[in-house]
């Protein structure tokens, strides 16, 4: 009997590498997808494209090889990439990566979307669940692309029940092989502080995040859901876990920081500021009973094992 | 920095607080902390602070023993143009009840993007007022203190000091979908603590900030004419109110059931007046 056969998008990233090797691990064939340059061989054995998801390359894939299960992973986050390359990739991709499932048969289909878009907000009330508002477009319209995305797989949900598919929106993933915006922060050297607040945020450590999305491709619930770590904490306790120099300022110079910073050097998306802020505590208990999951990795331990720092042992 | 905060800590250190703190059956994490932000440890240092601003009001506690065990809600009038009715409460609940009971102050929605009192409130156990933090903190056995009256409470001028402004809805649907008893709370001395005569509606919507009290003696005192006065407070906890009956019922149902807690609310701000001698 073949091995089930995985497509997964953003390949070149290091989630969906992680996502991989952990299927073939499992007996699965892994195909990989990317619109990027495909970086370094992956050390398992796997069929690699480069591809976009909104051009005639991405059929000949499902074609090829036929995949019973689809996990994009590959939502572009990175605002160095022009909003029309975003928009075409994000939204118009997406849309045709899932008219293909429909067409070829796809079993299941998960998409790693963000909880980047409800947005964090004074006025968030804690926690956040999945038929919330999705806030954040209404001050970052930078983020208008993943709001569309989320919402034409959310629609999918409903509207294809022949394809189960699971809607993934995860706290801030960090991880020692994560590259993300969120983690180059926190491996930056200066890191600027705003005076006067310390709202609550979520971590999810890639290796929660890799089983939590092997669980949601096992394609037996489809449905929308929030992904978090293990519990809320302090954005200072962050802070006191990582070897940066922490400058404090005000509030409106670290914004302006932040910003500016983006024009030069990161991609650091505006609409994760307000992060740093105010509160955006999502609620999981929904996935963790659909799919019965649970993160393992601590709160410590997710922050500074994506620093390369080992975690101090619990007194 | 840490040298400073050591400091600060030494000097406001009240033991009894710490006692009180560490006797609470709260739930948090690894690191210390609660969903909403709430931390033992560093709100045993804001409670100390504020414990030295209860001792400035001296306040008489009465009937704190009405307080049931689990959820309830506590609702007293607002006054005062700062929130020290709801400071006195909470130090009152934490010290006097037994066994010591942590309010969860429902905070104003602009107290989140004020720079340092969003933490200090989130540290202490204030959370934002907001429908869905009420009803999971209830639900989850907390004690919630909740102003109806709101900002148009706290910032009334001196020519509407005790009469109370209309209730809002929300505390009493949350009560009736959680079956939460409400205590009714009257709080003497707060509307003489800092008395505005006029509120300055535009330089409030200037500063985006719900009032602008002018005090009497801005003019000779300028920005210490806002330091509260030493009055004395007297806190009057009334027995628990139970209510029954759908908890989304027309508004009319509803308001009728507020009425009957502002009433109380009203009566036992007349009596403690009538029984108050004198404001210091």
């Amino acid at each position: 009997m073949a091995n089930p056969v995985t497509m997964i998008t953003g390949i070149a990233g290091g989630l969906a590498r992680l996502v991989g090797a952990a299927l073939v691990q499992q007996g699965h064939d892994v195909v990989g997808v990317d619109y990027r340059p495909l970086g370094p061989p992956l050390d398992y054995p796997a069929q690699t494209y480069r591809a976009n998801y909104n051009k005639t390359r991405i059929e000949d894939v499902y074609r090829r090889h036929r995949p019973q299960c689809v996990l994009h992973l590959g939502r572009v986050g990175n605002l160095k990439e022009r909003m029309g390359k975003r928009f075409d990739l994000n939204v118009i991709g997406s849309g045709k990566l899932m008219d293909l499932a429909l067409k070829y048969g796809v079993r299941s289909f998960v998409v790693l979307s963000t909880f980047h878009i409800y947005g964090a907000h004074p006025h968030n009330h804690i926690p956040i669940h999945e038929d919330e508002p999705l806030r954040a477009g209404a001050a970052f319209p930078q983020i208008a692309d993943a709001i569309q995305l989320d919402n034409l797989a959310s629609t999918w949900v409903w509207r294809h029940p022949e394809v189960q598919v699971v809607v993934l929106r995860p706290c801030n993933v960090v991880g020692p092989t994560i590259n993300n915006a969120m983690s180059r922060f926190l491996r930056s050297s200066v890191v600027p502080v705003m005076m006067g607040f310390d709202p609550m945020v979520q971590f999810i450590h890639e290796r929660d995040l890799v089983a939590a999305i092997l669980k949601a491709g096992s394609g037996h619930t489809a449905g929308v859901f929030n992904v978090a770590g293990r519990s809320p904490f302090p954005w200072s306790e962050a802070l006191n876990r990582i070897p940066a120099r922490q400058i404090h300022m005000p509030a409106t110079l670290a914004s302006a920081y932040l910003r500016l910073n983006r024009l030069f050097s990161s991609s650091f998306p505006p609409y994760l500021v307000n992060f740093f802020k105010y509160p955006c505590v999502i609620a999981d208990h929904r996935f963790r009973e659909a799919f019965d999951w649970e993160p393992w990795v601590s709160e410590a331990e997710s922050i500074c094992s994506t620093v390369g720092r080992s975690t101090p042992a619990r007194t | 920095m840490q040298a400073l905060n050591h400091l600060i800590q030494s000097l406001l250190w009240e033991p009894t607080v710490d006692k009180s703190i560490d006797s609470l059956p709260v739930k948090t994490n690894a690191l210390g902390f609660d969903p909403w932000g709430f931390s033992p440890r560093q709100s045993k240092l804001y409670y100390s602070l504020a414990y030295r601003i209860y001792q400035y009001f001296r306040p008489e506690i009465f009937g704190i023993e009405n307080i049931p065990a689990g959820r309830v809600l506590v609702v007293p009038n607002h006054s005062g143009q700062l929130p020290f009715d709801g400071l006195v409460i909470a130090v009152a609940c934490l010290l006097h009840a037994t066994p010591p009971r942590l309010v969860r102050p429902m905070v104003e929605r602009w107290f989140p993007t004020l720079p340092v009192v969003n933490t200090a409130f989130s540290r202490s156990g204030a959370v934002l007022g907001d429908p869905i933090n009420c009803r999971n903190l209830l639900q989850a056995d907390n004690a919630i203190l909740v102003f109806p009256e709101g900002a148009r409470g706290s910032g009334k001028t001196w020519d509407h000091r005790y009469q109370l402004v209309e209730f809002g809805r929300g505390f009493m649907r949350l009560a009736l979908q959680t079956q939460a008893p409400i205590v009714p709370v009257a709080v003497i001395g707060g509307e003489e603590s800092i008395v505005s005569l006029y509120d300055v509606k535009p330089l409030a919507r200037l500063l985006n900030a719900p009032y602008a009290p002018i005090a009497p003696l801005l003019p000779i005192l300028g920005p210490l004419a806002y330091l509260p006065l030493p009055v004395k407070f007297r806190v009057h906890f009334g027995e628990p109110m139970h209510f029954s009956g759908p908890f989304d019922d027309e508004d009319e149902i509803i308001d009728e059931k507020v009425r009957q807690v502002s009433s109380r609310v009203q009566t036992m701000i007349d009596e403690g007046l009538a029984r108050r001698e004198s404001i210091f």
